[in-house]
């Protein structure tokens, strides 16, 4: 018996685990904040953004209706032309009165009808080209509904000015 | 018998560690929130008022997508210029509205007036709407001292066509925010040391200031149908 015993193997310790909630943690918290959620996108039509300098942000937790007006790819008019439509929420709509009985239809829901005139946006994706006529119908649509908070989801243009 | 075992690795700054590179990305992420372009769309019974021209700033947008600028064909970035003229301008200068003078005697004489009147016609929507004007006027000669206003009928008017473009409108808006804005930051620096854009609205002192600026260089943007530009 040596005082320092070489025969026997010794046990490795164990790593500690206790860590590894806190490496954990940190990546989910790490996800959460900066996880925008993407932004509607519509599938039935597409859209070429305007490019703006001056922009504010889409306020926080705020209600909203969609409005997208642009072409419907593969569809042409008699004339050959590309084909504009406008889509509220999910579908396409034919005829422009539909905007106003939605509207009115959501300002009879409570949770809609108090933010009415605060906190309830139209938010407008247009494509680039698109004539103003349709743009204006539409918001003809939404004066007969009171619904007069508009905004145009734009893309914003980082260069210096 | 003395067994020597290594020792366990120390994890107990483990969490330190963890914590400061969360902290770390906290602080450096930022947040893309959707960017957009706000617009009020006019009531419907607003009456037009278009009725003295000089205060009025006309651009015309024409169906192909050419700008006028009180019926001169112009530039897009001309219209920077035009609205910065708009707004400030020469006392006296016959072209552009005539200012009225904000002073707090002004405001409290007035605000006195409009009572009275309101205390015989409670519901009438005008005087409810003057009084509220004038109110937030008093707030920001307290803040920022006496200054010239424009008339509430003083607007900066944008006529399209009905075949122009969506990108021409953007572009018309972002041109008269970009003039109204460097006004606004100017103002801001002047009289408060920070650029406009900087201040925070959900902070209660520089909601004031803002309001301040605001009733300075409101915005006022009217949109309406082209009568005659060829």
């Amino acid at each position: 018996m040596s005082k320092f015993s070489k025969g026997k193997k010794r046990k490795d310790p164990a790593i500690s685990t206790a860590a590894l909630p806190d490496i954990v943690f940190m990546l989910l918290f790490f996800f959460m904040v900066t996880t925008v959620f993407k932004e509607k996108e519509s599938k039935k039509i597409v859209i070429d953004k305007v490019t703006i300098k001056e922009t504010v942000d889409l306020e926080k937790n705020v209600k909203a209706a969609y409005y997208w007006i642009g072409k419907v790819p593969g569809e042409f008019t008699a004339k050959g032309e590309p084909l504009y439509k406008t889509q509220l929420d999910d579908d396409l709509i034919n005829d422009n009165s539909e905007i106003r009985n939605y509207l009115n239809k959501l300002k009879k829901n409570p949770e809609f009808a108090q933010v009415w005139d605060s906190k309830f946006f139209n938010v407008f994706k247009v494509d680039k080209k698109t004539k103003m006529r349709l743009v204006r119908e539409i918001q003809d649509e939404l004066k007969e509904a009171e619904a007069f908070k508009v905004v145009y989801s734009v893309q914003k243009d980082k260069k210096k000015k | 018998m003395a067994k020597k075992e290594i020792e366990e690795i120390n994890a107990g700054s483990m969490a330190d560690i963890a914590f400061l590179l969360l902290i770390f990305f906290l602080i450096t992420t930022t947040m893309n929130l959707p960017q957009v372009h706000e617009e009020r769309l006019p009531q419907k019974s607003e009456i037009e008022f278009l009725l003295n021209k000089t205060n009025v700033l006309q651009i015309q947008a024409t169906k192909t997508d050419k700008i006028a600028i009180e019926e001169e064909f112009a530039k897009l970035e001309d219209i920077q210029e035009a609205v910065k003229e708009f707004y400030v301008h020469k006392v006296g200068d016959r072209r552009w509205p005539k200012y009225i003078d904000v002073t707090r005697k002004v405001c409290e004489d007035t605000l006195v007036r409009l009572d009275e009147v309101l205390k015989v016609y409670p519901d009438a929507p005008l005087y409810n709407i003057e009084r509220g004007i004038w109110a937030s006027r008093l707030e920001a000669v307290k803040l920022i001292g006496d200054f010239p206003a424009l008339p509430n009928s003083a607007t900066v008017s944008i006529q399209l066509d009905n075949a122009t473009s969506y990108d021409i409108y953007m572009q018309v808006l972002d041109q008269i925010m970009l003039g109204l804005n460097d006004l606004r930051n100017e103002l801001c620096l002047e009289k408060f040391g920070i650029p406009f854009t900087k201040l925070n609205k959900k902070v209660e002192t520089d909601k004031a200031k803002i309001s301040a600026i605001r009733q300075v260089y409101p915005k006022r943007i009217m949109k309406e149908k082209n009568r005659s530009v060829q």
